[in-house]
Order: structure tokens, then sequence, then C-alpha cells
């Protein structure tokens, strides 16, 4: 009991180490280079509300919002990146909202395809399974019908 | 002139060659049993008689196979015996020379003692030496059954064979320790028996008339158990000098007395042969028995045997030993008695009638040895159980129980045990077992019915389901069960107990198995199929022309034997199979097509497997009617993934297209 409490208190402290560190990384990053980091945030702020609001193991929406908001934040990025990274341009970049439309519809789609894909799938394996009992009812009807099993009347 | 029925099976392949005219009966030839002409049915031979069995008195079957068509001169002897159509129902005869004139019964005047000699007495002495050495008696000799021919000619004997041994004899010319017998239970006995009866036809032919013939059968014994057979018969008569000097020694009481029918070839020398034989003592008093006044030792006998009750309190009260030992003189007999009461009084309770009936028995056995067996009141002799029991099932059912007690008690043995040197006791103890055996048998081709026909090789099956056919033999009981299931197919079962133990019987042990089959089976298929197992060995072995009738009763009563397969299609084959085979009417084919082990054994395999199959598909129906949540879990799992894979995809590709530039 002891060890468990001092286990879980030791991950917690962990945890809170690793949120501290990016937040210091954060800190440095809007210090050093404000531009870019507003770009980043701005861009990355429905991923950033999607791994906090995400409460399943493994985030499975938030990686997918996470995920294509990235490859939609690419672009925008490497602009950003080629203009010599200055704050002014970061800013003009932050009124692009463009850049930010498409970001953010990204994410949308990301959380999207966390909806669709899973009742997609589901109906497909209902489809499937259905399929397969109506299968079997045939066959158990056959063999009822053909060895008098399961109806003592019959026998 | 009438002719046996085609549809009749022969009951051995000599039989059925001689045709019965029914409607000509011959009152005067068959010594008193209903006779009709008859005719070869081969070489149109006539001159023939047909004596009609009774159903409940069955011919003698030993005889019958022992003496048909032996040589034997002025004898009526046995040529056949067969079942043939007699009005009503078919009935059984046995087939003989026609008498070739008058019974001798018709004949009023007294003959001359040569004629007596040389007609009558020499020719049927040598009749009774030739039955002597085949170990037969004839047991029918009486006025009624000797019929004479053409003049000088000897007499010629009737036949025997018909009914049981000397059933038909009268009491007259019957030893009365014979005569005393219920009338089917008198026995072959032995051949001295013969001769008492040749002995009493002298008597007749000498005097013209029948002796004693005004008294009733019951004062007629007493008479001569009182005065000796000898002087009761020749009291008020006066017989030629050679014919009294025989009569007496052949109507000795004792049957060791009587003259060997040897000897009576020469009658002259017969009647030099003097045997000692003390007549019977008569006491001062009489002794009252029941409704008899007793004067002597054998009458005495007589009364306690045929009226036990009255016979066993006499002996209880002492009244019995008390006349013995101071009216009779026989004290030694009183200290006998006296001693079987003592022995009584430790054998059981009171109240044991069976106990009584066993003392009066050996009671009657000590007071004369040579009494027959009495049993509460019947009187037979052992060697007549067959006849008797087979009259006491068909029309006298008190005379059958007292023949079972007999046989369940071993009484039989205990009676020879005490006249060991008047009979064969081992022989009799070895019998008396076997059929005690034999009544015990369970099951329906055993007890009584099995015992019966056991002892009577030609009693027709005495069935209900039989009862409008004489079944003589097992080749006609298949023909008699076809009939006996008539037009309705769902009627009543065609084997009862009679017909099981008439089967096991005839059969001669080659159908015990089929029979023993049918014992202890409560599953109704395997009721069927035993019975139809034993029907089908009949139909193979001893009649195998088509039986539609018992074969479409199996088909209608085949549910239980169509539901030994599991497979359904296999059962609509099987049923209809069925009723084909059944039309045809073979029954061997409808029992390889139930019994068919390998086809069995295939289904109850398959069965096996439906089932298992069944189990399996059941189990995976009710995971898929219960995986609903998991399927739904698999989705989202499945989806959240493919939505990453798809992200990371269109990650890779926008850093790609970046990169390139």
């Amino acid at each position: 009991m002891a060890k468990a409490k001092a286990k879980a208190a030791s991950a917690k402290q962990g945890g809170g180490s690793l949120m501290w560190l990016q937040g210091l990384a954060c800190g440095g990053l809007a210090a050093l280079v404000p531009g870019i980091a507003l770009q980043v945030g701005i861009l990355l702020l429905p991923a950033i509300v999607a791994l906090m609001l995400d409460r399943e193991r493994g985030k499975p929406v938030a990686r997918a919002v996470l995920l294509c908001t990235l490859a939609a934040s690419v672009e925008p990025m490497r602009a950003l990146w080629n203009s010599a990274q200055g704050g002014d341009l970061g800013f003009s970049l932050v009124a692009d909202l463009h850049a930010v439309t498409l970001t953010w519809g990204a994410a949308a789609g990301g959380w999207l395809l966390t909806q669709v894909i899973p009742v997609a799938v589901g109906m497909v394996l209902n489809t499937t399974a259905d399929k397969r009992s109506a299968e079997l009812r045939e066959a158990r009807a056959r063999l009822i019908a053909e060895w008098g099993l399961g109806n003592p009347a019959d026998q | 002139m009438a002719r046996s029925p085609e549809t009749e099976a022969p009951t051995d392949p000599s039989a059925r060659q001689y045709d019965i005219d029914a409607a000509h009966p011959l009152p005067y030839g068959g010594g008193g049993l209903p006779t009709f002409a008859a005719r070869d049915r081969g070489n149109g031979q006539g001159g023939l008689m047909a004596l009609q069995v009774a159903r409940d008195a069955p011919a003698r079957g030993m005889v019958l196979r022992d003496l048909t068509n032996a040589k034997i001169e002025n004898l009526a002897i046995p040529l056949a015996h067969q079942t043939a159509a007699a009005p009503g129902a078919s009935a059984y005869y046995v087939i003989c020379p026609a008498p070739p004139g008058r019974p001798l019964s018709m004949l009023t005047r007294p003959w001359s003692e040569a004629v007596i000699i040389g007609q009558v007495l020499r020719p049927i002495a040598q009749i009774l030496v030739e039955l002597e050495q085949r170990r037969i008696t004839h047991r029918a000799i009486r006025p009624n059954n000797v019929f004479e021919s053409q003049t000088n000619l000897p007499v010629t004997l009737g036949a025997a064979w018909a009914a049981p041994p000397a059933m038909h004899q009268s009491e007259i010319f019957e030893p009365p320790y014979s005569a005393m017998c219920h009338p089917s239970g008198r026995g072959d006995g032995q051949i001295a028996d013969d001769v008492y009866a040749l002995g009493v036809l002298l008597i007749v032919l000498a005097t013209g008339r029948v002796p004693l013939a005004s008294l009733d059968p019951v004062a007629a014994i007493r008479r001569k158990l009182e005065l000796g057979s000898f002087a009761a018969l020749t009291a008020e008569e006066k017989l030629p000098p050679i014919i009294s000097d025989l009569v007496r020694n052949m109507l000795a009481e004792d049957p060791e007395h009587r003259p060997p029918p040897t000897l009576l070839l020469d009658p002259f020398a017969a009647r030099g042969r003097r045997v000692a034989a003390r007549p019977p003592r008569r006491a001062q008093r009489p002794l009252q028995i029941g409704s008899t006044t007793v004067w002597d030792a054998r009458t005495l006998a007589f009364a306690i045997g045929t009226q036990p009750e009255a016979g066993f309190q006499s002996m209880r009260t002492g009244d019995t030993m008390q006349w013995l030992r101071r009216t009779l003189g026989d004290a030694t007999l009183a200290v006998r008695i006296e001693e079987l009461l003592r022995h009584r009084a430790t054998e059981g309770r009171s109240d044991d009638t069976r106990a009584d009936a066993a003392t009066v028995m050996r009671a009657v056995v000590l007071i004369d040895p040579l009494a027959p067996l009495c049993w509460r009141g019947t009187v037979v002799w052992p060697d007549a159980m067959g006849a008797a029991m087979a009259m006491g099932l068909v029309t006298e059912p008190p005379l059958l129980e007292h023949m079972e007690e007999l046989i369940i008690l071993e009484m039989i043995p205990n009676w020879a045990m005490l006249r060991p040197d008047r009979c064969d006791f081992t022989g009799l103890r070895i019998e008396s077992r076997r059929h005690r055996s034999l009544l015990q048998t369970r099951g329906p081709g055993g007890g009584l019915p099995r015992l019966i026909y056991s002892l009577n090789p030609l009693l027709p099956c005495l069935s209900p389901l039989t009862r409008d056919r004489w079944v003589a033999s097992l080749a006609d009981m298949v023909p008699a069960l076809e009939a006996a299931v008539g037009a309705d197919p769902s009627g009543a079962e065609p084997l009862d107990p009679h017909i099981v133990a008439f089967i096991a019987v005839r059969s001669e042990r080659r159908l015990d198995s089929e029979v023993n089959g049918l014992n202890g089976r409560a599953d109704e298929a395997e009721w069927l199929i035993a019975r139809l197992r034993l029907l089908a060995q009949l139909q193979l072995r001893y009649n195998s022309r088509p039986l539609p009738r018992l074969a479409g009763w199996f088909a209608a009563k085949a549910g239980p034997l169509v539901a030994l397969w599991n497979n359904r299609p296999r059962r609509a084959d099987v049923a209809s199979a069925i009723n084909t085979l059944a039309a045809a009417g073979h029954l061997t084919p409808m029992l390889a097509l139930i019994e068919d082990p390998a086809g069995r054994s295939a289904d109850a395999q398959g069965a096996k497997t439906a089932a298992q199959d069944l189990t399996t598909i059941e189990a995976e129906l009710a995971s898929i009617t219960d995986g609903g949540p998991h399927r739904t879990a698999q989705a989202a799992r499945i989806g959240q993934e493919a939505a990453a894979v798809i992200g990371l995809a269109a990650l890779a590709a926008m850093m790609t297209l970046a990169a390139i530039g």
C-alpha cells in the first residue's frame, strides 16, 4: 500500500517535472522567438485544446486532431521560417485568416475522422456478424430438421 | 367327399393324403369316439376310418409315433394322423382301417368257450404281446371297441390312439385302481391293465351281458374293492371252467399277479397258474367316511382319497385308527397313521390345507399301496399328468389347479417314495423336477402352457387367437397367426403366452433364442423387434408363404421401429420400405431393414456429430448475440487508429512537399 502510494507520488512528480519542462520550453521559445511562438500557439490551438479535453487513454481524438493540425501547419511554418523569423511577420501571419482557417479546418477534419470512421467500421462489423448469424441459424434449422435435434417432440 | 383345405400346411410329409368324409359318420367304428369314413387320396383305397380327436383330450402322440404303419394283425393300426376340415372348424383325425364287422357290444348271445378262446383270447393276447414288445399299452379293450370278423376268424381290436389312455373305458373294464381315477388321469398304465380288461371282456362274452351294469360307477368300484374284482364281476354268473380259471387270474387286484400276455397264448397253461391272493379282510362293524360306509382297508383308502376332508377329519379325531385297531385288527397300520398325523402336527400351521392334503395322500398309500395318487379328491396316476392337465386347461380348471399343486410341491416323488417297489422312484423324481422347472420358467414362453404342451406332443395350440383352427404343428401355426390378425392391421398382438409356449415346445429348441428374446422387453421398439424376429424365423423355417396381414400388423405398429433411426430422411425411407415389404408379406427382409447394424451405427454416429455441430452453432450464435458492445469498442478502436494513420500520412505528405520545395 505504502509502496503503491510512493509509486503514484513518484509518477505524479515525474509528470509534473515534464509539465514544468514543457512550460519552460514554451516560455523560452516565447521569449527568444515570440513571432514563431505566437504563430505555433495560434495554429495549434485546437490540438492543444483537444489534448486538454481528451481524457481517454492514449488520447486517440487529440492525437488525430494534432496530426491533422500539424499537417496543415507545415506550409505556414515553412513560410514563416523562410521569412527571417521576424516578429512582425509572425503577427502578420496571425492576421492571415486563410492559414488559420485551413489549420483549424484540418483540426476539425481530424476530429471528424475519429467520429465517423468508428461508426463506419461498426456498421461493417455488425453487417458481417448478422450475415454469419443468418448462416448459422440456417445451419441449425437444417440440423434440427435432418436429425430432430433440439426438439424433443420430434424424436 | 370333403377334402382337406389346401390352405393348411401338412403336419408331416406323410400326412394329408387321406380324404375324410365328415358327412359319412361310422357310429360304431371308433369305440365311442366320433368316427368318419376316410379314403386314401393316393390309391383311392377305401375301407378306412378317421377318429376325431377332442380338443381337450389329445391323441397319444408317443404311441402314434411308434405304432403308425406297424404290422400287427387284428389291430386297428394307425395309418396317419392329420388335420382336416370339420363343420365349424378344422379338426384332428387319426386314420385307421375301418373295422371288418359289428362291435361285440351289439351281440346279445353268450359265446362258447372254444370260440372265446380261439377267436378272442388268443388273438388279443397275441396283439398284447406285440404291443408289450413295443412298450405300448392298448387301454381300450371293451365290447364296443372289439369287432367281429367273418365266421371262425379272430376278432379285430379297435383303435385306442385318438384319446388319452383308458379315457373312454367304463369302470367295469378297468381295474378299480384305474377306474377310480379321473377319466383323463388313468395313464398308459401297464399291459396287465389290458389283461384285466380282456378278462372282463371274456366274462361279457361268456355270459352274454355286462356285469355290474346296473350300478353307478362309484358303487361298481366299491363292489370291486370290497369283494375283489373276480368275485364282484362273477358273483351271480356261472362261467365255463376254463374261462373261470383264466379270468380269476386276469382280474387279480395286484397287476403283478395277472398273467402276462405270452402266457395267455396258451390258455390251458395259464389256467393252471395259481396266485395266492388274500381276500380283503372285512371288519365286524363299518366306519363312516363322508358318504361312504367302509368295511375294509381298500375301501377306506378309496373313501379317504376321494373325500379328503371327511377322511382327514376321521383320522384327526382318531376314529379311523380306532376302527383299524379294534375292528379291523390292523394295529400296525393304525400306528403308522398315528405317526403320520404326529408328523403333520409338527409340519406346519393347523390351517395349512396343503399339509392336510399331503397327509391324506400319504395315508392312502399307507392303507392301500396299490392305490393311485390322491390329491384333494382328484385321483390320477403320475403318467397321466399330461392328459389331465390338458383336460384341466380346457374344461376343468380345478383339475388343472390340483395338477399344478402336485408339481410345484413335488408330491409325485413323495408319493413314489412311499411305494418304491411299485414304481420307478428315481425316474419319477427326475421327471417331476423337470416338470417343476418348466412350470417355474419365467416369461411368455414358460410356465403352465409350456409344461402342458411339453407333456402333450399332439395337443393343439389352445390360444383364443387360434380357436377356430386345429394348430397341431408350427407349419399350421403360421397361417393360423396370419388368419388371427384379421383384416384390421391395428388389432391385438398376434402372440400370446399360449402361442409362444407352443412355439417354444414344438420347435424343439431351434427357436429358443428367439423365444427367450421376448423376455423383459420394456422398450416398445425392442418388444416389437423381438416378436418380429420370432415370427420371421417361424416363417423362414416352417412356412415360407407370404404373410401380408402379419407383416401389415408390424407395419401398422412400426412407429417405434422407425423412430430407432435418428436421421429424419432415413426414417421416411425406412417407413416407406417397411410398407413396401409388408405388402409383399415377407418378415425377414423387414427385420433386416429394421435391425441393419451397419446403418444403425452410422446413423448413431451421424446423430452424435450433428449434436456436436449444433452445440457449436448455438455457442457461436450466442457469442454473436452477446457481442454488440465488443464490436462497438472494436469499431471505435479501429476508427481511431485509422484516423491517426490518416493524420500521420497527411503530415508525412505535407512535410515531404515542404522539403521538396
